[in-house]
């Protein structure tokens, strides 16, 4: 089974990719110039923002970043195309031949990074059609894997790991996000084109894998077709078009010239995944508690940085994930260093506790009692079914009962429960 | 000759301008110079503008059906800058529909020539170049794709420049084929253009690809003789031009012989770039955003956009398909791609050539044709009289068609070709020639006594 995507991202541009407009216009139609409308005369001229975001990205995908990239015309007719052609990118993309490190412990490899016009919004209404032309212009990138992706877990995790790394460049991928899956259980390959946001997309991941399997079992051939994605029947249907390469007629964009990257600055990327593995093992934290920290949060991983090698870090790390889960506000430094205290002198503060802490109420009794009693409890119950620690190391599952007796007894937060567990089964093993 | 400065400078009698703009007019109706003739002309040296350069405001079609109605809401970089320098603008001049043709044919009302109405006004900047003809103080903002400037001012007998490729602004020009594309100048006189050139001129944030040249100014006296464009021509062609190589000689011009077989390639690979660049445009009229406007809304997609395609001409169908054939993936190669590396090779072979000098021919390699016969030319044979033009076009060369002589009453023009950035020599020689040549012009509209 092999998958491969196209995934499309708007870039966080202040203006679009050839002409001035704003991109984040509301109201149809208000963002809209000569160049985004494709009136004749107009030339579009590249915003240059836009180029060094792409190659952001190219260098974070670890892809090679050829020393000069142009454009092309794909040509094709649509009504939301207004100059009857896309400028894309064709033999000189911004990015060749990246990777990305998933989870599972293998790598899936990034064929090209490339940048792209968005065209207009089309909004069907019963018997008449819309065009927003805010939308054309948008600047987007098209990130395209190799079919490296053989299950539905590595899809998942490969699209939160590329999430996590645009992250840090300042793109979110939710805001606009969408992909085209190639999809082949045994030699045909189908596309399911256009497939918007996170969840349709790994729900139609899913129900293509499944449609396929059950044709094999059933010894039925699998068409190689362009197929699209059903939000409301959460199904895929066969759109019958064949678009070929033949039919967009590519030629070089005559109206811009060739970009060189080399003098274009692009920050390090911050690969949140392999800095939580790294903090696990050497704070001795749980690598989910950190992932679940610092993979979507800037703030986080700076207040990480900042007590680099100062401190003791396991306080640390779990002050700043109870404040995370917890504060109202910002936590102030006060409140931070108050909750560092708390853990540093062995008390697990819950949430009445981080509350209080905020307000500025002596919490130490309470802290204390709330959560210690709690943690004799699970240490109690670990102890007398310690013949289970053999058996945890392969499933760690196992002790998860405690979880439910814990609850019925102190009618606590089972989240939290569930995160005391998992710190003393890891001091358990050490 | 300065007929800016004389005009700047001369006494205008009162209602001088509506005089001229209703005498004009009146002209228009027989030789249809003037898609639309504004109908202001103020206290600047007045200039017209090609239809296809965008004029705010200003009905600007391609002299296309398909864009009747199109009112650009910008003015091109070229036409604002024109007016900031106080010139005047009078009005949008006819052409071949997007620049399609070589003798103005290719348009509703086409534009007839001035010294005899049954002979062609060349084409595509046909409009362009009957005004020059015809207004005694006037200059063109024209353009070129394949020889639309070259071509029109030989048949008219004026001065029609096509700078170097980047020198002047696109933005604001309908595409035929953006990397051939280069607004030019048309006047009575080089001095003329000079100086609006300079004034022009110069990198445009809103055009990529203008460029701020590094003008050179460099005459070796010497002229260049290209074997496969001298030969093989009209005869009367032939014998009047060695006339005029004859007296560049006496003017101190020493005259070189050169083969340069390869440039026989540039007419297929001009044509391949041209239609397939020109073929990726003409979808995007679909008559519902601006232009012909289809206003059958119960139609299905296909259908309402199909039916605006019946506006598109002849020319401009043929362009189209033939350009969509040449662009696709299993021939691509074999045209398109091959097209762009004749056109490095020839330019890498033509900068050695112009390295030496001048090179200069016939602008056209036939007499001014008349009406009937261009019209029953088949579109290979149109396509041949490009020879002499297409070369400097496809290598964004700056080039100049001047007239040199009379046969019959009209004109015959020569076409002078230098390497990129070394317009202003060009034009220097051109100003040499008028010193001792005098151009005649049925028409003086405006003439300030
Ligand atoms: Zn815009």
């Amino acid at each position: 089974m092999k998958i491969g995507l196209e995934v499309h991202v708007a870039l966080p541009t202040r203006s679009k990719l050839f002409c001035s407009c704003r991109t984040d216009a509301e109201e149809p139609n208000t963002a809209i110039c000569p160049i985004c409308t494709g009136m004749p005369g107009s030339k579009p001229v590249l915003n240059e923002g836009a180029l060094t975001l792409a190659v952001s990205i190219a260098n974070a995908l670890k892809c090679k970043v050829p020393a000069a990239t142009s454009f092309v015309r794909k040509v094709y007719f649509y009504p939301d195309l207004p100059k009857n052609f896309q400028i894309t990118q064709k033999d000189d993309p911004v990015g060749i031949g990246g990777e990305i490190s998933i989870e599972q412990g293998k790598k899936v490899g990034i064929r090209r990074v490339q940048l792209e016009e968005d065209p207009a919004k089309i909004i069907r209404q019963d018997d008449y059609t819309l065009i927003d032309f805010n939308r054309s212009g948008i600047p987007l990138v098209e990130i395209v894997t190799e079919p490296d992706i053989s299950a539905e877990d590595e899809l998942r995790s490969f699209m939160t790991e590329l999430k996590s790394i645009l992250y840090y460049i300042g793109i979110d991928i939710d805001k606009e996000l969408k992909v085209d899956l190639n999809i082949s259980v045994k030699d045909a390959r189908v596309e399911v084109k256009n497939v918007t946001g996170m969840k349709n997309l790994l729900d139609a991941a899913r129900y293509e894998l499944q449609r396929q399997e059950k044709l094999v079992k059933a010894k039925q051939e699998i068409v190689q077709e362009t197929r699209s994605y059903s939000e409301k029947d959460m199904h895929t249907v066969s759109s019958r078009e064949k678009e070929s390469d033949e039919e967009y007629g590519f030629i070089f964009e005559p109206d811009l010239t060739v970009y060189r990257t080399k003098g274009i600055k692009t920050a390090e990327p911050v690969y949140a995944s392999r800095l939580a593995r790294e903090y696990a093992k050497k704070y001795g934290v749980g690598e989910s508690t950190i992932r679940e920290l610092i993979m979507f949060n800037k703030e986080s991983l700076e207040m990480i940085e900042s007590y680099k090698g100062k401190h003791d870090m396991k306080p640390i790390l779990n002050a700043i994930s109870l404040l995370q889960r917890y504060a109202t506000a910002k936590p102030t430094a006060a409140t931070f260093e108050k909750t560092v205290g708390l853990l540093e002198k062995g008390f697990y503060p819950d949430k009445e506790a981080i509350l209080g802490i905020e307000s500025g109420k002596k919490v130490e009794a309470h802290a204390a009692a709330g959560t210690g009693e709690i943690d004799k409890e699970i240490k109690h119950l670990i102890k007398e079914n310690s013949k289970l620690l053999k058996e945890y190391e392969k499933n760690p599952k196992v002790f998860n009962f405690i979880i439910g007796a814990v609850i019925k007894k102190y009618k606590s937060n089972p989240r939290e429960v569930s995160e005391r567990l998992e710190r003393i089964l890891e001091g358990f093993k050490r | 000759m300065n007929s800016i400065r004389e005009f700047l400078d001369a006494e205008k009698p009162e209602g001088y301008g509506k005089r001229v703009l209703e005498e004009l007019s009146k002209l228009n109706e027989k030789l249809n110079a003037f898609n639309n003739i504004t109908g202001r002309l103020g206290e600047g040296m007045p200039f017209s503008v090609k239809d296809n350069i965008c004029v705010k405001g200003v009905e600007t079609t391609a002299s296309s059906r398909i864009l009747k109605g199109y009112m650009p809401a910008f003015n091109a970089t070229v036409v604002q800058r024109m007016l900031d320098n106080k010139f005047s603008f009078i009005g949008k001049t006819n052409m071949d529909e997007f620049g399609f043709g070589s003798f103005g044919l290719n348009s509703q009302k086409p534009a007839r020539n001035p010294f005899d109405e049954n002979y062609v006004a060349g084409g595509s900047s046909s409009g362009a170049a009957v005004a020059t003809s015809v207004l005694k103080y006037h200059v063109a903002m024209a353009e070129s794709t394949g020889g639309s400037i070259s071509a029109p001012a030989a048949f008219c007998g004026v001065v029609g420049f096509t700078p170097t490729y980047g020198a002047l602004s696109r933005h604001g020009l309908i595409d035929y084929a953006n990397s051939l594309d280069k607004i030019g100048i048309m006047a009575r006189h080089a001095a003329d253009i000079r100086y609006v050139f300079e004034m022009i001129r110069g990198q445009d944030p809103n055009d990529t690809t203008s460029i701020e040249g590094k003008y050179a100014s460099e005459d070796r006296k010497r002229i260049i003789l290209v074997d496969q464009l001298v030969n093989g021509i009209d005869k009367e062609v032939e014998s009047s031009f060695m006339g005029l190589v004859d007296k560049l000689e006496g003017m101190g011009y020493k005259i070189i012989r050169k083969s340069v077989p390869f440039i026989e390639k540039a007419i297929p690979a001009y044509y391949t770039i041209a239609m397939a660049e020109a073929s990726t445009h003409p979808a995007s009229y679909s008559g519902f955003k601006y232009g012909y406007k289809n206003e059958d809304f119960t139609q299905h997609y296909n259908q309402f956009f199909t039916s605006a395609r019946e506006q598109f001409g002849e020319e401009a169908k043929r362009r189209i398909v033939l350009g969509t054939f040449v662009r696709s993936a299993s021939v691509r190669d074999k045209y398109y791609s091959k097209a762009l590396k004749v056109r490095s090779l020839l330019l890498h072979e033509l900068e050695g050539v112009l390295n030496e000098g001048f090179i200069l021919s016939p602008t056209m390699p036939i007499q001014v044709p008349r009406v009937d016969d261009a019209g029953s030319l088949t579109p290979l044979e149109v396509y041949k009289t490009d020879i002499m033009t297409i070369p400097p076009n496809l290598c964004g060369l700056p080039h100049v068609s001047f007239p040199y002589a009379y046969h019959k009453g009209m004109p015959l023009a020569a076409q002078l070709v230098t390497k990129q950035w070394n317009d202003e020599a060009m034009l220097g020689l051109v100003d040499g020639w008028e010193k001792g040549f005098k151009y005649r012009f049925k028409y003086n509209i405006g003439e300030l006594r």
